[in-house]
């Protein structure tokens, strides 16, 4: 049963989704232009279609309308800290390359992985608040697999955008469920069975 | 046509819908249509020829193969699915049948057809949020031929609210410049909060053509501070949901007019000297209120001020420059 919340918990909780979903307005509104500044400076058709990729967090989810308020920070921390070393790499590769022409694009991704980051901050912020605290980074980076042609990669950029820009609505939705008062959003701890925390 | 099992040099009757046909239609006893047009639909029979024994009968019915159809897919009822409606560009005059297959991925989806409209099926979400985009085909087959089509789209590109409901627009008590506009999310769009819709207004008086418009991210209502007095004001409201899709359709249009001072009663000086029974008169003003020139408006703040022929109204503004 899910612990009785404090007000000052409450008014907390509410302020952080507030701030959570102005935060991921924001990041998905320059995921878009990101996106579009990529997939030209990259060569891309826009439309191409990419398959499921290993490593990339896949924002799309079934019975999302049931998920717990823990399931929803935890997949959104994980989506997150996944998008961060994602972007890191991302970025690596576009210094490698290094054409000048490509310094806006650069700039553009590095804003968009201070905001990632920032956001996983924030969802942090929200797990303290639920008494569980945010679970420890496994790894620091993407796992580690074959080596990418220079076109796939930029394909694979493409899907890391895209899936992105999904999580960034997704997760809007999310922060509104759990800033909704009463049992289905809002209220303590999120675990579905045990004894109440944080009392 | 054949007539039934009558030899070709049998002698033989034709008639469409009641009316013999001329035998310069015919081959020995077969009937044969050139050209054959819409107007030649009906029931053909066959007779013989002396005993007018009906020997054959049949309804003839003159189509064309069907167009590529024209198909439409919406989610107004987001996140519960979206629906699908089509229509043939013109109509075929034979009957058709409709197919339609839904995929998603590697997923094919059911789409549950509507009682009525016949052209309309529904589709529920069985994921939220994904990257992967939805393919739906239509296929429209009758005895003549068949055609087809192919719309793909993204979840988020089809979502479209249906139109605000119950649009109130009501003036507000001693305040001449101002308009209470309250409304309400569409019926049809299933969780308003978890989902929450933003709204634009749009207003202008009758008299002008161009409109005022005002972006509200959340509330179902506003106030209107910058009516213009004594106007009646023509006013709608559209909807969207807060991160993706489009506009809904404008709303019913409401008409209000701002609140208006009672006319006073005047006296002036040539009107007492008319007056023969009563020692003072009343003064009406007239029925019809000037239009304010569009020219007099200046800037977003800005009112006209507005001059009635000989009589100087309570100025309702001020010019701002």
């Amino acid at each position: 049963m899910a612990a009785a919340e404090t007000p000052s918990a409450a008014l907390r909780r509410r302020d952080l989704c507030s701030r959570g979903i102005r935060l991921a307005r924001k990041m998905r509104s320059d995921v878009a232009d990101l996106l579009d500044a990529y997939v030209e400076r990259q060569g891309l058709d826009a439309s191409a279609s990419v398959a499921a990729l290993d490593g990339v967090p896949a924002a799309a989810a079934e019975r999302w309308g049931e998920q717990t308020e823990s399931q929803r920070l935890l997949d959104n921390l994980a989506a997150y800290r996944a998008f961060r070393a994602l972007l890191t790499e991302m970025l690596e590769e576009q210094r490698e390359q290094a054409a000048p022409a490509d310094a806006a694009l650069r700039e553009a991704l590095a804003a968009v992985l201070l905001q990632v980051s920032a956001f996983a901050y924030h969802l942090e912020e929200l797990l303290r608040l639920e008494s569980r605290g945010p679970p420890g980074e496994e790894g620091a980076g993407p796992p580690a697999g074959p080596r990418l042609g220079l076109f796939e990669r930029k394909l694979r950029g493409l899907g890391v955008l895209r899936e992105l820009a999904q999580w960034a609505v997704r997760s809007t939705r999310d922060l509104r469920q759990l800033a909704k008062p009463g049992p289905g959003g809002g209220g303590g701890a999120a675990a579905p069975a045990g004894p109440a925390e944080g009392q | 046509m054949k007539c039934g099992s009558m030899d070709w040099d049998a002698a033989v009757t034709w008639t469409a819908n009641g009316t013999d046909i001329d035998d310069s239609r015919l081959n020995g006893s077969y009937l044969v249509l050139r050209n054959v047009d819409l107007m030649q639909s009906g029931q053909y029979s066959c007779y013989e020829g002396s005993s007018w024994h009906l020997k054959y009968q049949t309804y003839l019915r003159v189509g064309t193969p069907p167009k590529e159809p024209v198909l439409m897919c919406r989610s107004n009822n987001y996140p519960k699915g979206f629906y699908c409606s089509w229509h043939l560009p013109s109509p075929t005059y034979i009957p058709n049948s409709f197919n339609i297959s839904v995929i998603h991925g590697t997923r094919e989806m059911v789409c549950e057809k509507d009682i009525f409209p016949k052209n309309r099926c529904h589709i529920r979400y069985l994921q939220l949020f994904s990257t992967v985009k939805y393919k739906v085909t239509l296929t429209v087959t009758n005895a003549l031929g068949k055609n087809s089509t192919t719309l793909t789209f993204d979840e988020f590109t089809i979502v479209k609210p249906d139109p605000p409901e119950n649009v109130v627009a009501k003036p507000v008590p001693n305040n001449p410049r101002r308009l209470e506009v309250a409304w309400q999310n569409p019926s049809s769009w299933p969780d308003p909060e978890s989902f929450p819709l933003k709204f634009f207004l749009r207003y202008r008086p009758l008299i002008l053509d161009q409109w005022q418009h005002v972006e509200l991210s959340d509330g179902t209502s506003h106030t209107i501070t910058d009516a213009y007095a004594g106007k009646e004001y023509i006013i709608q409201v559209a909807a969207k949901d807060n991160d993706i899709g489009t506009w809904s359709d404008w709303s019913v249009a409401v008409h209000a007019t701002p609140w208006m001072e009672e006319p006073k009663h005047l006296t002036t000086e040539a009107q007492v000297t008319e007056t023969t029974s009563t020692s003072t008169s009343s003064f009406m003003p007239p029925p019809t209120t000037k239009i304010c020139d569009k020219g007099a408006v200046v800037g977003s703040g800005a009112v006209a001020v507005c001059w009635t022929a000989g009589l100087v109204l309570a100025a309702y503004g001020v010019l701002f420059i």
